[in-house]
């Protein structure tokens, strides 16, 4: 709860800004640093709508990450004789419309699972449909599929595909922060501090989980497309990530869980020591990363957001 | 026409009968309490009304509206909240927001959803805690945050499940004043209560339950000096 929503939105604006001008004095090492930094906090906002602000942490988002992808290519390869403008615009919706389907189907039986067992059964179906995607011939999974190229002429497309990211991940905290601060947001916070007492005062907990999660997988598939088209080439390797699994919770642990910008602050953060501080450490980057997380976790348990909390209690 | 009734009742538990064959029925605009021995099914029974667990056999009544098999979270909707005997506050949001949650869902929906917040932490008395993180509550203050929340929602009937458990004598008049002022507002309360005094003093009508069966009915001085709720409690002098 911001008791000063003006000046938060003002910083948020004047962040907004200096990252969309950023590739006109970034060098191109950073302009990439920053399309992941992008994507990695659009893809943690997304994950926390069910993660953070219901409890309900998935560990198999990357799920929504390949469907989206997937259906996108296969999509844009049969329209391939529209203008490329309209291309990018028809994969977004072909991938939400796929990551709605499937997680409206799963959402029932799933949601019924609490804690890990929701945890490990997100794994599960990230996995099956990673092997779906890799041995049906007809997703050509294994082969790869290609994107076309979709950035204007006149525009490069690391830089492009980076006021993309910035797009798409502005769109997920506008969203996420109209869900936290509604009704619906209130409801999905009671499920996660005790879910039957939020049922007894008459929030509508099935109904609200699943809304939740179907939110969050579309907003996670409309990454993964853009994503694919980022990279040109896709197999299922390189959407089905459970490295993109594990950090999904990471940035939401590091930034302050459930907290709205605890994702954004989480992602930077952890691509930021990881592609910059640590970059050129090779195989050691991992393990640094796992060590720097332990120290975070037991230092900090509210994460990023939870110690500006505390500090300003402290004030 | 009674605000609830309950009829002909039973829950089994696998082979165990918790609840057999009651009825009773609440009019509107009393306190009522629930009595009994340790495992007599009064806590089952509030589970039965709210929806928590589904029932054997019987049926029950909200406003003549058959409720029987409704979720919880509708029948909450229509105007049943409860108050649990351990405290289940949202440990990580404020007095208020805890509050909040009552209001913005329950009967009627979201309107007014800040006075409706504000009375009710005034008519529990816990208006000046209300920026406090609930997790930093007593054990009373976290009873008060229970029933609170319960009459956020703007329910006609408030199950409270033994409020003054565990609480020291003044915090227990406190909770009964509470319990008073929710009736004044209009509210109907069934109370689940071992401590005697309390019953006494706060109940129009008393019903006892022992063994899952409904034993004694009436006003509390009546149903003190029955002779089967003295045997329910204290054992008959041949069983002995």
């Amino acid at each position: 709860m911001t008791r000063n929503p003006v000046p938060v939105f003002l910083l948020v604006a004047a962040a907004v800004v200096v990252l969309a001008a950023g590739p006109l004095f970034l060098p191109p090492f950073y302009v990439r640093v920053g399309q992941l930094m992008l994507y990695s906090a659009g893809l943690g906002l997304a994950w926390a709508i069910l993660g953070g602000f219901a409890g309900y942490a998935s560990f198999g988002h990357a799920a929504f990450i390949g469907v989206g992808a997937f259906t996108a290519g296969l999509v844009e390869a049969r329209f391939s004789t529209l203008p490329t403008a309209l291309l990018l615009p028809v994969g977004l919706l072909a991938g939400a419309a796929s990551c709605a389907i499937l997680s409206a189907l799963i959402a029932y039986p799933i949601l019924r699972l609490r804690g890990t067992f929701f945890a490990i059964a997100m794994l599960g179906v990230s996995h099956v449909c990673a092997e779906v995607t890799n041995n049906i011939d007809f997703f050509q999974g294994s082969m790869g599929l290609n994107f076309p190229p979709i950035a204007p002429a006149s525009w490069d497309p690391a830089n492009f595909f980076y006021e993309v990211y910035l797009a798409a991940a502005l769109l997920i905290l506008l969203v996420s922060w109209q869900i936290r601060r509604s009704r619906f947001g209130a409801g999905l916070l009671s499920i996660r501090e005790d879910e039957d007492t939020a049922r007894m005062l008459g929030v509508p907990t099935e109904r609200y989980k699943r809304t939740a999660f179907v939110v969050s997988a579309v907003l996670t598939g409309i990454m993964g497309v853009i994503y694919a088209h980022s990279l040109g080439y896709i197999t299922t390797e390189s959407v089905y990530r459970d490295d993109t699994n594990l950090s999904l919770i990471v940035y939401s642990l590091l930034g302050g869980m459930g907290t709205l910008f605890g994702p954004v602050i989480g992602a930077f953060l952890l691509v930021f020591i990881t592609q910059v501080i640590l970059g050129r450490l090779l195989d050691f980057h991992l393990f640094a990363t796992g060590l720097l997380l332990v120290i975070l976790v037991l230092a900090a348990p509210g994460g990023v957001a939870g110690l500006l909390k505390r500090k300003r209690a402290a004030t | 026409m009674s605000l609830l009734e309950v009829e002909r009742l039973s829950k089994n538990f696998r082979g165990l009968a918790a609840i057999s064959d009651v009825s009773f029925a609440i009019e509107a605009g009393t306190i009522t309490s629930i009595i009994g021995p340790n495992g007599a099914g009064k806590s089952t029974m509030f589970n039965l009304i709210t929806g928590y667990l589904p029932l054997t056999a019987g049926e029950i009544r909200y406003r003549a509206l058959r409720i029987t098999g409704m979720a919880t979270n509708r029948i909450a909707a229509l105007g049943i909240a409860r108050a649990f005997q351990i405290a289940r506050p949202f440990r990580d949001l404020t007095v208020f927001e805890n509050v909040r949650v009552g209001a913005l869902f329950g009967k009627a929906g979201p309107r007014d959803v800040e006075a409706t917040t504000r009375r009710a932490l005034e008519l529990a008395s816990l208006a000046a805690l209300a920026e406090q993180p609930a997790s930093s509550l007593t054990v009373g203050q976290l009873r008060h945050l229970e029933v609170a929340r319960a009459i956020a929602t703007r329910a006609d009937l408030l199950l409270a499940d033994e409020p003054c458990a565990g609480l020291n004598p003044t915090e227990t008049a406190a909770m009964i004043d509470v319990l008073r002022q929710v009736r004044t507002n209009g509210v109907t309360v069934v109370l689940v209560e071992h401590d005697m005094p309390s019953v006494m003093e706060v109940s129009d009508r008393v019903l006892v339950l022992d063994a899952g069966r409904l034993i004694a009915d009436g006003p509390p001085k009546t149903v003190a000096t029955d002779p089967k709720v003295i045997a329910a409690y204290l054992g008959t002098p041949d069983a002995a």
